[in-house]
This record gives C-alpha cells, sequence and structure tokens, in this order.
C-alpha cells in the first residue's frame, strides 16, 4: 500500500469520517486514497482555521472530523487552536504536508515551513513525523491515540522524505 | 433597530432541543440570561469560530437543527466560512448575526458594517438560500419562527442596538464542553 491508503485506512479505523482540507500535492494523495476507499467526507474550506472549528464542531456533536493542510496553512489555523481546541479541550488531529523542507524550490514555502515544528511545541502540540513508509501506519495510529486520549491537538507531518518534494519551477 | 436580548429571549422561548454555538462578543451574555440550557456552548475567545463550528455541529448532527449566534466583528474575521456553509449547505443550521456595527467588548471601534459593508448582502452572494434582513422585533420573531421549522440555511441578519452587557461570567471552558456533549449523548 502506498503511504496515503495506509494513511486513510487508519483514519477510517478510528472513525475519523470528515476530511476538512485545503489542498496541496500531499493533501491531494490523501484525497484521492479516501476517494478509492470510500466512506469519508470531504470539505473544500477556505482557510486553515476554519477547518480547526469544523473539526471541533463536528466532536461536540460526537463526530470525528481531521484538518488536511500544508504547512503555510498551519499558519492560518494557529488562534483558533490556542482559543478552542486547547482551551476546551477538544481532540483536533491535523495531517500536516510538508514544504519549506528537503527539496523546497518555492522560496515563500521555507520560513513556516522550517518553523512548523518549533510553533507547535511552543503550543504544546505533539508533532509525530513520518519520514518512512515503513512507520506510516504506527505513527499515523499512534498520533491518534494520543489524540483522544488527551483530548488536545496533535499534528502529523507528512515529509518530502516520505512523500517526495515538489518539482516546480526550481532555480538550478 | 432590535434589542439583543428581547431578541434573543424570544427565540429561546421557541427551543426545544436545538443547539446553540456563540462566538465570543456579548451576544453569548444574552444567550445565557435567555435562560439556561446545557445545549447552549459559549465561546471564550475564539474569534470567528462560531459560523465554522456551527457547521461542523450541523454535519455531525443532521437530527438537530443548530443556531449560531454570531457578532459582525466575528463574522468579518471569518467571511470565507460563509461560501464553505453555503456549498455544503446544512439544512439544520440558522446563522444569527447581531450587527451592532462595533467591537463593543473593545470600545466600541467601527467594524466595515458601520461603513459600506452588508452582510446579508455577502451571505446571499455566498450562497446561503435564506437570508432576511431584520430591523424590527416583528421581524425577528417572523423569521425565526420560519427557520425553526423550515430547512435552511438560514441567514438572519439582525440590525440592533449596543447596550450594556447583562448578566455573570461563563462556566470554565471544559466545564461548557462536557455539558454539552453530556446533554446530547456526543463522546470525543
Amino acid at each position: 500500500m502506498a503511504w496515503a491508503d495506509t494513511v486513510v485506512a487508519v483514519l477510517k479505523k478510528y472513525n475519523v469520517r470528515y476530511l476538512n482540507y485545503l489542498p496541496d500535492s500531499k493533501i491531494e494523495k490523501l484525497l484521492e486514497a479516501a476517494r478509492n476507499l470510500g466512506g469519508f467526507e470531504a470539505l473544500p474550506l477556505t482557510r486553515e482555521e476554519e477547518g480547526i472549528g469544523v473539526v471541533c464542531g463536528l466532536s461536540l456533536g460526537g463526530a470525528r472530523g481531521v484538518l488536511l493542510c500544508p504547512t503555510a496553512g498551519l499558519g492560518n489555523s494557529i488562534n483558533a487552536l490556542a482559543s478552542l481546541a486547547i482551551a476546551y479541550r477538544i481532540p483536533c488531529p491535523i495531517i500536516i504536508g510538508v514544504r519549506g523542507d528537503l527539496g523546497e524550490f518555492n522560496p515563500g514555502q521555507v520560513a513556516m515551513g522550517q518553523s512548523t515544528k518549533g510553533i507547535l511545541d511552543a503550543l504544546r502540540i505533539p508533532t509525530y513525523s513520518i519520514t518512512r513508509e515503513d512507520e506510516v501506519e504506527k505513527m499515523t495510529e499512534g498520533a491518534l491515540r494520543v489524540c483522544y486520549a488527551s483530548e488536545a491537538p496533535v499534528a502529523i507531518l507528512v515529509t518530502n522524505e516520505l512523500a517526495g518534494w515538489k518539482e516546480g519551477k526550481a532555480r538550478t | 433597530m432590535i434589542d439583543r436580548t428581547e431578541a434573543s429571549k424570544y427565540l429561546v422561548s421557541k427551543l426545544t432541543d436545538e443547539l446553540v454555538v456563540t462566538s465570543l462578543g456579548n451576544e453569548k451574555y444574552d444567550l445565557r440570561v435567555s435562560g439556561e440550557r446545557d445545549r447552549n456552548f459559549y465561546n471564550w475567545n475564539a474569534m470567528g469560530m462560531a459560523s465554522s463550528m456551527g457547521l461542523g455541529l450541523a454535519m455531525a448532527r443532521p437530527d438537530l437543527r443548530v443556531i449560531v449566534y454570531d457578532g459582525d466583528g466575528s463574522l468579518l474575521m471569518n467571511l470565507g466560512s460563509l461560501a464553505t456553509i453555503a456549498l455544503r449547505e446544512p439544512k439544520n443550521l440558522i446563522h444569527i448575526v447581531w450587527d451592532n456595527r462595533s467591537y463593543a467588548m473593545t470600545g466600541g471601534q467601527p467594524t466595515a458594517t458601520a461603513y459600506h459593508t452588508d452582510l446579508g448582502a455577502i451571505a446571499r452572494g455566498a450562497g446561503y438560500p435564506k437570508v432576511e434582513r431584520i430591523e424590527t422585533i416583528a421581524q425577528f420573531k417572523s423569521a425565526a419562527d420560519r427557520a425553526l421549522v423550515e430547512p435552511g440555511p438560514w441567514f438572519l441578519h439582525c440590525l440592533m442596538q449596543e447596550k450594556p452587557v447583562v448578566g455573570g461570567g461563563l462556566p470554565s471552558p471544559t466545564a461548557i464542553k462536557h455539558r454539552f456533549m453530556d446533554a446530547i449523548g456526543a463522546h470525543h
């Protein structure tokens, strides 16, 4: 199974049915895998903090969702994480497609991508970085277990080491 | 111009099992004094999130009507949620915006709706099928009565006059959450 198929199979095992997303190339792999597996509802957002609100609303109603976004988008969601998910202790899994790191071509991605883990560390939000194909299931499932046990946000980072970098129009 | 406390008390008097989620502004205090309910979710400080939370709740519980108490400042911070709600089209969502044209909790600084911005027109443009502009209590009662029985999503744009806040402080965030979830039998 490709990494994205494994991730969505774990989401399904944990009844995480609602995929709230801002797209990037890694997120599209997850959406494609979810369409193939079936049983999910994908909701496109205009901005990532909306996704925190939707996931929290779903959770208060007894349903499970996830925010799927690139590292740049995580920056748009910080106050919602702090003032809602953390303050009210609401489990809120986030799967982040990493940009700005190994192999990046776009200068505008670099600062946010490379500070994502530091920002999440400052908020005491645990991060689980997946770099190897043989760790996808363990890291995804382990992160979800922590999320629902702690009733708090957790972040899963899908790295370029695992999923490859975007070729783009790199300066050579 | 309507009185938010009067309108809120009317609405709450009509409620049975509906869920209400507020934004962080003074509307949360009016909801409380309208009648304390386990199915009220009060927002301490997540500005802009009420509409998105209401959408998530409406998706999770299509069997219940979900009412959002939003403010003009808060909605202006999350205008994109109008487009997302419109595309998802939750029939059980009633989005009320109490528009006092100001950031009332921080000194009454004017918001964009004090100038040229019409939130009802934005909601209509975003794709909400049911948008009502409300300037009198009679209009509010009529719109609320219909919104509580007819499919939405509804957008009730309530033009109001801000006045001094009534009521006391809120319970802790986790107390609010647990009471709300227990009331509807929800589990994380």
